[in-house]
Formats: C-alpha cells, sequence, structure tokens
C-alpha cells in the first residue's frame, strides 16, 4: 500500500517538476539554492535534484505529522528549511538533540541517581532510605 | 563524610574525566580577558517568557524575536517548532520557526569569546545546552543576556526564571556538552557582530526560503555590505528583487555580480531577465557569456546556459 502510493506520488512529483521545467526552462532564474548547492556538491543535473528535493520534502512532511505535528503546520514548516537541512533534518529527527528540559527536571533526575546510588549503599544521602545489603 | 562520598559518585557519573576543573575557553578568557571586550554586560531590557511544560525552545525563540521588536508569541512559535514525539524543539526548526517570524537566524562560531562580544554587541544570544551528563542528556534552550567576567558569571534567561545567574564554568560544560551550538535571530538588515562568512551565507540562503522577497533582499543587501566578494549573496540578491518585483534592480545585480565573478548562473539568468524585457542582443551576449563559462569552468551549467542561448534565437 505505502510502496503503491510512494510509486505514484513519485510519478506525480516528476510529471510536475518536468512539465513545470519543459514550461519554464528558458525563462524561469535559477535558484540562489541551486547555484549554492552546485557550488559545494558534485554536480547533479538540475532536474534530479529539484526531484530529489521534492520527494525529501514529501517524506519529511510524513515524518512530522506522524512526530504528532498538526497537519495545517507540516507545510510551513518543511518549506522553511532549505534544501540541504531538509535532506539532513530527515536522517536526524529522532536522534538530534531536543531542547526541552526545565530546572525542575534536572533536579530530578539528580534526586533519582543519588536515590538509587544510596539504595545501592554507595550513599546515605536521604534518611529514609535503606540499604539493599 | 557525605561530602566526600558525594564527591566519589560525581566522580563515577562523569566517568572519571578530568572535568572538575575549569574548562579550556573559560580559563583562557579569565587568564586574558580579550581587548575590546567590556568587563561587564547585562541587557536587562530583553523581555522574559517563561517556559511552559518542555517549550523551553518557542520560549527562549520568543525572548530573541522581541529583543528585536519582531512578533513573538510563545504559543504560536510552539506551534512552529515543537516536536510532539521528541518532547521538544530541534535546532533546524529553530532556524526555521525564527526565518517564519521575519529574523535571520545565524549559527555563531563555538567559541565562547563570540558569544560574550555578540552580547556586548547588543544581541541576545539563544543557545543549547545539555544540562545533564553526556550519556543521561538534559537538553534545555536558554538566552544569553549578560556575564561579568569579575564575579565569572553569565546572565540567562533561562526556563521559569527571568534572570539567571551560572557560573561561567558551569556554562562552558553545558554549551559544550549540547554540542557549541549558539545563534542570533536579527531582522535582515543587522547582522551579528561575530559571525563568519559562510553561517551568514548559509543564514541569508534560509532566510530567502521562508521570507518575503523583498525582506529576503535586505539580508542579501547587508551580507553584501560586509563581504563585497560573496557570490552567491549577489545571485541572492538578483533573485529576491526579480520575486519583488523589482526587475531593473534583479538586472542591475545580475550584471555587476556576472562581471565580477564571470559567473555562469548570474550570465544565465542576467540573460534570461534581458529577454523578459525584449532586450535579445543583450540576452544573447550574455547567453554566450555563460555558455562560455559553462564549457570553462562549470560544467553543471552547460545545458542550461545552451538553452538560454537557444532561447534567444528564438523568433
Amino acid at each position: 500500500m505505502n510502496k503503491a502510493r510512494r510509486i505514484v506520488s513519485s510519478i506525480l512529483i516528476s510529471s510536475i517538476v518536468f512539465s513545470g521545467m519543459a514550461q519554464a526552462a528558458p525563462t524561469a532564474l535559477i535558484s540562489t539554492e541551486q547555484a549554492a548547492a552546485a557550488m559545494q556538491a558534485a554536480p547533479r543535473s538540475e532536474a534530479h535534484a529539484r526531484l530529489q528535493a521534492t520527494l525529501d520534502r514529501e517524506d519529511l512532511a510524513a515524518m512530522l505529522q506522524a512526530r504528532g505535528v498538526s497537519a495545517d503546520e507540516l507545510r510551513a514548516r518543511v518549506n522553511a528549511l532549505t534544501d540541504a537541512e531538509a535532506q539532513q533534518m530527515l536522517q536526524q529527527i529522532d536522534q538530534a538533540p531536543a531542547g526541552s528540559s526545565d530546572v525542575v527536571g534536572i533536579l530530578f533526575t539528580i534526586f533519582i541517581i543519588l536515590l538509587v546510588t544510596d539504595i545501592l549503599g554507595l550513599t546515605k544521602v536521604f534518611p529514609f532510605t535503606r540499604s539493599v545489603r | 563524610m557525605i561530602a566526600r562520598l558525594l564527591a566519589a559518585v560525581a566522580a563515577l557519573l562523569l566517568g572519571g574525566c578530568a572535568a572538575f576543573g575549569t574548562p579550556p575557553q573559560t580559563a583562557a578568557l579569565l587568564a586574558a580577558p580579550p581587548t575590546g571586550l567590556p568587563a561587564r554586560v547585562e541587557r536587562a531590557e530583553v523581555p522574559f517568557f517563561p517556559q511552559t511544560r518542555d517549550h523551553c525552545g518557542p520560549a527562549a525563540l520568543a525572548t530573541a524575536l522581541a529583543d528585536v521588536k519582531l512578533p513573538a508569541d510563545p504559543d504560536r512559535l510552539a506551534d512552529a517548532v515543537f516536536l510532539p514525539s521528541r518532547g521538544g524543539s530541534l535546532q533546524l526548526e529553530m532556524l526555521g520557526g525564527a526565518r517564519r517570524q521575519g529574523a535571520v537566524a545565524t549559527r555563531l562560531p563555538g567559541e565562547l569569546e563570540a558569544l560574550l562580544r555578540e552580547v556586548a554587541a547588543g544581541h541576545a544570544v539563544v543557545v543549547l545546552q545539555n544540562l545533564g551528563l553526556s550519556w543521561l542528556p538534559r537538553w534545555h534552550y536558554a538566552v544569553l543576556v549578560g556575564y561579568d567576567l569579575g564575579t565569572r558569571e553569565v546572565i540567562l534567561r533561562s526556563g521559569t526564571t527571568q534572570r539567571e545567574t551560572m557560573p561561567l564554568r558551569t556554562f562552558e560544560f553545558t554549551w559544550a556538552r549540547g554540542g557549541r551550538w549558539a545563534i542570533t535571530a536579527l531582522p535582515p538588515r543587522e547582522l551579528p557582530a561575530t559571525a563568519r562568512e559562510a553561517e551568514a551565507q548559509d543564514a541569508a540562503v534560509g532566510f530567502e526560503r521562508a521570507a518575503p522577497p523583498a525582506q529576503a533582499a535586505l539580508a542579501y543587501e547587508a551580507l553584501l555590505a560586509r563581504w563585497p566578494g560573496n557570490l552567491l549573496a549577489g545571485i541572492g540578491l538578483g533573485n529576491t528583487r526579480h520575486a519583488a518585483g523589482d526587475v531593473a534592480g534583479a538586472r542591475a545585480a545580475f550584471e555587476n555580480v556576472a562581471e565580477r565573478h564571470d559567473s555562469a548562473v548570474a550570465w544565465i539568468n542576467l540573460a534570461r531577465l534581458r529577454l523578459d524585457a525584449g532586450d535579445r542582443t543583450g540576452a544573447r551576449i550574455a547567453a554566450e557569456r555563460a555558455v562560455k563559462r559553462a564549457d570553462a569552468a562549470e560544467p553543471a551549467w552547460r545545458d542550461a546556459a545552451r538553452a538560454t542561448l537557444g532561447a534567444t534565437n528564438e523568433r
């Protein structure tokens, strides 16, 4: 099911991209990001790079949705990233640092660690703990 | 006795590494304060948005945006950057969120001195800290608003604390553990004091994606004012002016950058704009230069250059 959807969407997207190119090729300007990509990486064809970027964005939007982002925010969030950033995010979405903690959280962590070390008999910080040994 | 045991446990937790002293950048800063850096700065006027739940990312971003008078509603920003499954906000989305509010988000060099200089220059700095340990991370965004080399402290807007003072060394430990990530979020006309050319360029290209073209053009102008030789800023200026409807300004930008850098992209875009304006002869001259340049040094643009040259010969 998913695979079929993927194939259909690839065909759709590529047809959109290529039809857009056929019409726009001589007059549309080369974008700043395309110029940047050509300066950095090994040259890929313009059409291939554009197709890849479109697919990456579709994948990223789907990943964000699966991770709880509301549907009306998906497009804007994905579009605020450059092609390179979208690709990077696609790879790191579940590993990259996600800033969230507050000071209560860190105190709680220390409390738990000391509680465990207390119970293991390595420390005796809290009056109410009794070592397992 | 308890103190000794605590120290032993702490040593155990930190993996026995020599992390008890003063980290290198703090030591260097205190040993020889850099010239031109004030000994004490506090930007008391920076607003404060206390974080709710896990929303330290949106709160930190709102603080930086409000500091430069851009729209900053933490709830709205939470929709733009918070990732529910991770219970936090990713760094890349912090950049995207700032852009969507009209700010250019620029990564700063990973040096404590750069951060302090930025604060001294009147900019709020959003930092990522790991308040926990490398194997037990507690990721946290805060905003650096001041420092005092005398008392060896930094001043942060952090979490629910409006004015958190933290020893400089602790700050460096937590910031280094967070990958030395720091950004400014500034209006497009303003560049951070310490940003390097590569990061400033990335920031402007990213801004172009999310901002209105006229605003993005301002960012490229600022970039060119500091680094007149930046090729991509010249191309970006032409593209954003064109997107904003300033056709003459776009042509002028591409003419400048094409002459200066002999760039295939600039020649191609210039040819296409001249063609749009009905200047067939001028377009052909530019397209010929594009083909010549692409053949000589930029093979990636060979096809595009030839297509453009072909278009100038059509009737």
